[in-house]
């Protein structure tokens, strides 16, 4: 009875792991695509010819000037020119937080820096910031109707690059929070890294934030 | 007999489900070889009309095990993959784009509160999480357990779950039909976290499958 049992029990479980295995949706191992025995030398001369065409349109796709790169996780600002690293400065990026927009009860603002592909749109120097309502909000004032109200000299350091939809590169008065997500989604820097930023970049230039 | 059988396919089974890739076992690219030529070529074809455009993109080289977020032809970021396996390789020929992001806690201003309040930061990221893709493909994101046998338990744990229920959802309606490719990706927690911080709702995402040496 027992030996019953026993092969009953156990050829449910190989029944159960070969079937587990089989099941098409299972994760069947790292399986490479297949290598065929023997080579065309004219086929593998036109692959080769393909492949190094292809290479070469990929590198010309590559920007030749100075690129800035953000690294938002790890709040990093490079200025690169193919792979040398021109600059390497320590930075802030968007927090991620939220706010409520009031009297909106769907809206929302998201502080983070956006992602993606940019070019530098506008170079400032003494930029002034026009403080946006959630600037007001956030502190828990009253949003001015004057525009004059919403101008704030001396906060954004010497020089702002602007990338669009109002985000900028700037400077800051809060150096202690470099390397950490404490903005509004613009990239923070200190005043010499955002100077050097300031010189290597031009109207054009690719930023590259991921 | 029967049990020596039974005990054979469990050893199979597990063997096949832990086995995984090492790194560089693989050459990154063999030019002798026409499959991997053709793999590269296939990519690289991909790759360049995504470059072409102002975009971030991701490719998981699964040749080199690499993740790698690009833009313009440009590697921005590499994070080696410990290993990974597949459901079915050769339905990883397309272009991907990713549903949405992981999901994060955002933390919520509260302008009453007046002091400063904390802003989410990379340790925010979840560790192990599903990225969903169009057209389907699900990528599970793991992240590395080796030395951590807690760890390794819980994440076994979800693997074998997850396939039961699988197993038991095609005896419950009887539908055998292939079911979307997956991908499973074991990678350094903080890479981990750097990938889910770094994704996007639509992002561009390409793979490259590797050749027999």
């Amino acid at each position: 009875m027992t030996r019953v049992l026993l092969s009953l029990w156990s050829g449910l479980i190989g029944l159960f792991c070969v079937t587990l295995v089989q099941s098409s949706d299972l994760p069947i191992s790292s399986v490479s695509i297949s290598r065929p025995a023997a080579v065309d030398p004219i086929l593998l001369h036109t692959l080769q010819a393909h492949y190094t065409m292809l290479a070469k349109q990929l590198t010309q796709l590559m920007p030749t000037q100075p690129y800035i790169l953000v690294d938002t996780a790890r709040n990093h600002l490079y200025v690169k020119r193919k792979d040398q690293v021109l600059l390497d400065a320590l930075a802030s990026t968007g927090s991620g937080t939220i706010l409520d927009k009031p009297g909106d009860s769907k809206g929302q603002w998201i502080f983070d820096t956006p992602r993606g592909e940019f070019t530098v749109q506008s170079r400032l120097t003494h930029p002034v910031w026009v403080k946006p309502d959630w600037a007001f909000i956030e502190e828990g004032l009253k949003v001015p109707k004057s525009p004059a109200d919403r101008l704030e000299p001396g906060v954004l350091g010497e020089y702002a690059l602007g990338f669009g939809k109002g985000y900028f590169i700037h400077g800051t008065l809060y150096t202690r929070l470099l390397g950490k997500n404490v903005t509004h989604g613009c990239v923070r820097l200190n005043d010499d890294d955002l100077k050097s930023v300031y010189r290597l970049a031009k109207v054009g230039t690719p930023i590259m934030i991921f | 007999m029967m049990f020596l059988c039974a005990t054979l396919s469990i050893l199979l089974s597990l063997a096949s489900v832990s086995w995984a890739v090492e790194p560089d076992v693989i050459p990154l690219l063999d030019s002798t070889n026409p499959a991997m030529l053709q793999e590269a070529t296939r990519v690289l074809e991909e790759e360049i009309k995504l470059a072409a455009r102002p975009q971030t993109y991701m490719l998981i080289d699964l040749a080199a095990n690499a993740i790698l977020i690009k833009g313009r032809g440009v590697e921005l970021h590499r994070s080696p993959i410990e290993s990974w396996s597949a459901s079915d390789l050769s339905q990883l020929a397309t272009l991907y784009r990713l549903r949405e992001r992981p999901p994060v806690n955002r933390r919520k201003i509260d302008p009453a509160a007046g002091a400063e309040q904390d802003p989410i930061s990379l340790a925010d990221m979840p560790t192990t999480f599903t990225l969903q893709f169009s057209p389907p493909l699900t990528i599970l994101v793991l992240s590395s357990t080796v030395g951590n046998p807690w760890q390794w338990t819980l994440q076994r744990g979800q693997l074998w779950w997850r396939r039961l229920a699988s197993w038991g959802n095609i005896l419950r309606t009887g539908d055998t039909s292939p079911s979307p490719p997956s991908l499973d990706l074991t990678v350094a927690s903080d890479h981990a976290q750097s990938l889910a911080w770094t994704v996007t709702e639509g992002m561009p995402v390409l793979i490259r499958r590797p050749t027999l040496p």
